[in-house]
């Protein structure tokens, strides 16, 4: 029995993703990498025959799924439940979390300016954040990272599938640039005021205890 | 807590376009982002009267229907900016320092909710990405055929006719409670009882009204006892006869021992 034909077995039969230490579990001579190996090679025999359908990568879990092109036909079948959009307010909250793991409530209403404690409340039943630690500030304030829940929902391998920060169409650079230019314009000595200045987030954090 | 007369050169003009529900933003960093951005204005030179008129303006439609908690949100948006305008009105420094603008921190936080609601639309993406693969079990198993509907074919009669066959409950079956303790106390007063009755008594009554053995194995002992006190006299006529007992010589039953007994004594 081949290993390739003994992964994808276990692929197959399971309805949702498992790491590759969890399908190197079918077999004693099985370990994560020949795992791994084996599915990239089964990855390019179903790319190479045109299946409809690919291994693909969730958070660390792999999990045979349909080729995006098949969709309009298997929505024909409305019979089970779709995953639900989430909600703007979730998203932004999500946003947040992502880009700032971990991250505390208080600091989270900040970016968004409205209170984040129902849809926290959400997030954590839905299991797409959990609480990952404790904060330094007073009352040493739980902090929020988004979960293996979140990359299987988004279809995301890591959190470096997401866009790096200054790749996105408002940087917030942009704002220390901005700041710069005005106080190199006005007062040019006045410079490292502006660089502090222009890290606002990391001290207000590190400020708290 | 009205839009006052505009500061600064910044006039009233454009607040009448901007009629927007309250409803669509997520909060009061959106609808300030959402003001700024579809009137072109340059986000690091916000004319703070003018967003201020128009930020208040559309409060006022909304604002009583609001959850508080949300209204508070908005409103303190409002307050931010009212105080905002106030301090641009102070007198300033020769030299305007982007650091001294009062606009800078609301500045620094619409951006960074505006570079947030890009993360967002990144995750929109994935999202509905996501949503066009399909995994298995999604498309539901072997159908379940529905079960036919019956009709009911049978009239209030036949229903009644069939439930006057069901048999009457059985009634519940009699436990009789274990034997009381027999005393030859007991026995003896009904024996002395009966004497006192009767010129002779059969032994069988003494106990075949309870007919257990403990009973009569109190009778017996309570006849000897008698017949030893010479209370009374125990006569067989032959084996296997009947017993009589009869009054002795000494026999006086005591006053109390009468009114206890059962009403077995009866004749």
């Amino acid at each position: 029995m081949k290993v390739e034909q003994i992964v994808e077995a276990t692929l197959f039969a399971s309805q949702t993703p498992l790491t590759a230490d969890e399908v190197a579990r079918a077999d004693e001579n099985l370990v994560a990498e020949s795992v791994v190996e084996a599915i990239q090679v089964l990855r390019d025999v179903y790319e190479a025959s045109e299946r409809a359908f690919q291994i693909y990568q969730l958070g660390d879990g792999y999990q045979i799924l349909t080729r995006p092109e098949y969709a309009p036909y298997l929505e024909r079948f409305d019979s089970v439940p779709r995953a639900p959009h989430l909600s703007p307010a979730a998203l932004e909250t999500l946003a947040i979390i992502a880009y700032r793991n971990p991250i505390g409530r208080i600091e989270i209403e900040e970016v968004r300016g409205v209170s984040a404690s129902s849809v926290l409340r959400t997030l954590l039943d839905w299991e797409l954040v959990e609480v990952v630690g404790r904060g330094e500030g007073l009352g040493r304030p739980l902090l929020y990272g988004v979960t293996r829940m979140f990359l299987e929902h988004f279809g995301l391998k890591d959190l470096s599938d997401l866009p790096a920060p200054d790749e996105l169409p408002v940087v917030l650079g942009e704002l220390q640039q901005a700041m710069e230019a005005e106080v190199e314009e006005v007062e040019p000595e006045a410079e490292e005021d502006g660089a502090t200045e222009s890290a606002p987030r990391e001290e207000a954090e590190g400020e708290g205890h | 807590m009205s839009p006052s007369a505009p500061a600064r050169g910044a006039t009233p003009r454009g607040i009448e376009p901007f009629q927007v529900s309250l409803e669509r933003f997520e909060g009061p960093l959106d609808l300030l982002l959402h003001l700024i951005r579809s009137q072109d204005i340059d986000i690091f030179d916000i004319p703070i009267a003018r967003i201020t008129a128009q930020f208040v303006r559309t409060l006022e439609d909304d604002l009583e229907m609001m959850p508080i908690e949300r209204a508070g949100e908005f409103l303190e948006m409002a307050a931010t900016l009212v105080r905002i305008k106030a301090q641009l009105l102070l007198p300033r420094p020769e030299q305007p320092d982007w650091d001294e603008d009062p606009r800078a921190e609301l500045v620094r936080r619409l951006l960074e909710y505006e570079h947030f609601q890009d993360v967002v639309h990144v995750l929109e993406g994935a999202e509905a990405q996501r949503g066009r693969h399909f995994g298995k079990g999604y498309i539901e198993g072997r159908p379940v055929p529905a079960l036919a509907p019956v009709e009911l074919e049978l009239t209030l009669a036949d229903f009644l006719s069939v439930a006057a066959r069901i048999p009457e409950p059985a009634p519940p079956i009699e436990i009789r409670p274990p034997s009381q303790t027999v005393t030859v106390n007991e026995k003896v007063s009904l024996l002395r009882r009966l004497l006192a009755k009767a010129k002779r008594v059969s032994f069988d009554r003494l106990f075949r009204p309870w007919g257990t053995r403990a009973h009569a194995v109190a009778a017996l002992l309570a006849a000897l006892e008698l017949a030893k006190q010479q209370a009374l006299r125990i006569e067989q006529v032959k084996p296997f006869a009947s017993i009589w007992l009869l009054p002795g010589d000494r026999n006086q039953a005591p006053p109390a021992a009468a009114t206890t007994e059962t009403a077995e004594g009866t004749e």
